[in-house]
């Protein structure tokens, strides 16, 4: 039944030229972008040359295994707000054509349209996840000077985290598009959230205590997984995932696709 | 007969308004049952109450005595308000897509796409339709699941009188078929060609609820024209006269029940008056939906 549902949703999109074209932006940008690693530390190294400073670029290990894996997903993450976009179009464009009234009618129950629409957001993360571990360990063999299994499968959970970080925003994505119902509204506050958010957690931040600011939606990513470059400037990172911060991650994900099947299942299509 | 539907004291507000108040009606197997009213007076309402994309406020109905759910929708085609399909894809695709929502074969898509005539014109976009092709693919999508139930919104609105009859054409071939339909229509004529039952909603209200068939029952009027002065005064000493009206320089006799045109006909002619013009008006369904309309204030 699930898959049924899935087929629909793909049916519905693989005919659909600005999936492709969105889809197709996507991953090429994600595939050279990660190559692109060593281009810009070529830049960095420029920069600080100007200051008469001098770094030997060959000795930050950017795409040596396990390195790659964090760096590539961390980076990585910044392009899910295309696939974000993506899915707004494809969901408020149900509401714009009506066709999402049109498919309760034929037979669809109300949660079953939003099934199909969650199974795509499981899908699209799924893949990206596989592209980028693809693209990682192609880079991986060709820069790391040693290549050992045991290196190779170190780090390998912030696969998962990287999965539940694509989920969680197209959850995101998605209960805005369904509450919201218009595209360009939609994408607009797609867009401002993290800065929305930001201004807000700053203001607050002398004023409440810091596990209050960990709990919001958009910096619940940010404390999952942490930015892995200080680590080339002789500091430590935090190379393990945490429970409480995936925990935190599950729950507003689970609350997205919550609020929109409750609004869904309330209102008049 | 077997209830197909039947609503009991379905009601649906918004805000102040109520669009839908306390609905009650029953629609047997094989009917073809015609929802009138104006503008606004709750059928579009009512339908998508019935297809599970309005949320009733109070009161509920059944679908083949089962309590409404997505899984009986399926044996229902229906097309509310205008067609709606996905604009990028084809014809056929767009079938394909309503049959696996439907989940019914995808044998036939072809069937369906012949009864509307629209098989030459299957692979292109949708939305280089023109109007009435879409109004005939909303019908296809409606007849693909070979409902046993199909409720049709409008169908014609919009449509040159060429598409008008292509549609009045369809719905009675499938009437034919033994198909139980729920008609909503402005074009009263159009109802009362092709429907065996029918409903007036006013202000979400049922004003009245019954066969076709009874809508040429009542007073028989006779339209009388004849070359003399004094015919008026003639006719009213006529023992079948009920009252007589003026009109275009004729005269419209209503008749007491028991007397019809013949008797009227016969009458004249014994004095001595031959008559130019002798018909007996039916009265149309155009009439009656009038009269219920300014009679339920």
């Amino acid at each position: 039944m699930l898959l049924h549902l899935l087929k629909i949703e793909l049916k519905k999109m693989t005919n659909y030229r600005t999936f492709w074209v969105v889809g197709g932006l996507y991953f090429l940008t994600l595939g050279v972008g990660a190559a692109s690693g060593m281009e810009f530390l070529k830049l960095l190294a420029r920069t600080i040359e100007g200051f008469g400073q001098e770094i030997n670029i060959n000795r930050i290990p950017l795409y040596h295994f396990p390195d790659v894996w964090l760096n590539l997903i961390w980076v990585g993450g910044f392009l899910k707000i295309v696939l974000a976009i993506m899915i707004v179009i494809s969901v408020t464009n149900e509401f714009t054509y009506r066709t999402a009234r049109q498919n309760i009618i034929d037979g669809l129950s109300r949660q079953q349209f939003l099934v199909t629409k969650i199974l795509a957001n499981v899908m699209y993360s799924a893949i990206s996840v596989v592209m980028l571990f693809v693209i990682g360990l192609i880079t991986g063999l060709i820069y790391s000077p040693v290549v050992s299994l045991e290196l190779i499968v170190t780090d390998l959970e912030f696969f998962f985290a990287y999965f539940l970080e694509v989920f969680f925003f197209l959850s995101y994505a998605l209960m805005l598009g369904i509450l919201v119902q218009r595209s360009g509204l939609t994408i607009i506050l797609v867009l401002l959230t993290q800065t929305i958010e930001l201004i807000i957690t700053e203001n607050l931040r002398d004023h409440v205590p810091d596990w209050l600011i960990t709990i919001f939606p958009m910096k619940s990513i940010w404390y999952l997984i942490d930015i892995p470059f200080p680590r080339y400037a002789f500091m430590e990172i935090r190379d393990y995932l945490t429970f409480t911060t995936i925990a935190i991650v599950l729950v507003w994900t689970f609350l997205f696709n919550y609020f929109a099947y409750l609004k869904l299942k309330r209102s008049d299509i | 007969m077997e209830n197909v539907l039947s609503i009991r004291a379905l009601t649906k507000t918004f805000g102040k308004l109520r669009a839908v108040n306390s609905l009650n009606l029953e629609v047997k197997a094989g009917q073809v049952f015609g929802m009138l009213g104006p503008n606004g007076s709750g059928k579009t309402t009512t339908l998508g109450m019935l297809m599970g994309v309005v949320n009733p406020t109070e009161g509920a109905f059944s679908w083949f005595g089962e309590p409404p759910s997505h899984d009986v929708r399926k044996k229902i085609g229906a097309v509310l308000e205008h067609p709606i399909f996905y604009p990028y894809l084809s014809g056929q695709k767009n079938l394909e897509l309503n049959a696996m929502v439907k989940q019914c074969p995808t044998e036939n898509i072809a069937r369906v796409l012949d009864i509307v005539e629209l098989t030459e014109r299957r692979n292109d976009r949708y939305k280089t339709y023109s109007l009435g092709m879409k109004q005939r693919l909303a019908i296809a999508s409606a007849l693909l699941n070979d409902p046993t139930v199909l409720i049709l919104d409008e169908p014609t609105n919009g449509l040159d009188p060429m598409g008008i009859a292509d549609i009045r054409r369809l719905i009675k071939k499938i009437a034919e078929s033994g198909k139980t339909i729920i008609l909503a229509s402005h074009l009263l004529d159009e109802v009362q060609k092709v429907c065996t039952h029918f409903a007036v909603l006013k202000r979400g209200n049922l004003v009245h609820v019954g066969p076709v068939d009874d809508v040429g029952n009542g007073a028989e009027v006779v339209e009388v024209k004849a070359s003399i002065a004094n015919l008026n005064e003639i006719l009213m000493t006529f023992p079948g006269t009920s009252t007589i009206n003026h009109e275009n320089g004729s005269c419209h006799v209503t008749l007491r029940t028991g007397f019809h045109s013949v008797d009227v006909n016969r009458f004249l002619f014994e004095n001595g008056i031959v008559a130019s013009h002798l018909q007996t008006q039916k009265r149309s369904l155009e009439k009656m939906f009038i009269e219920i309309l300014s009679e339920s204030h």
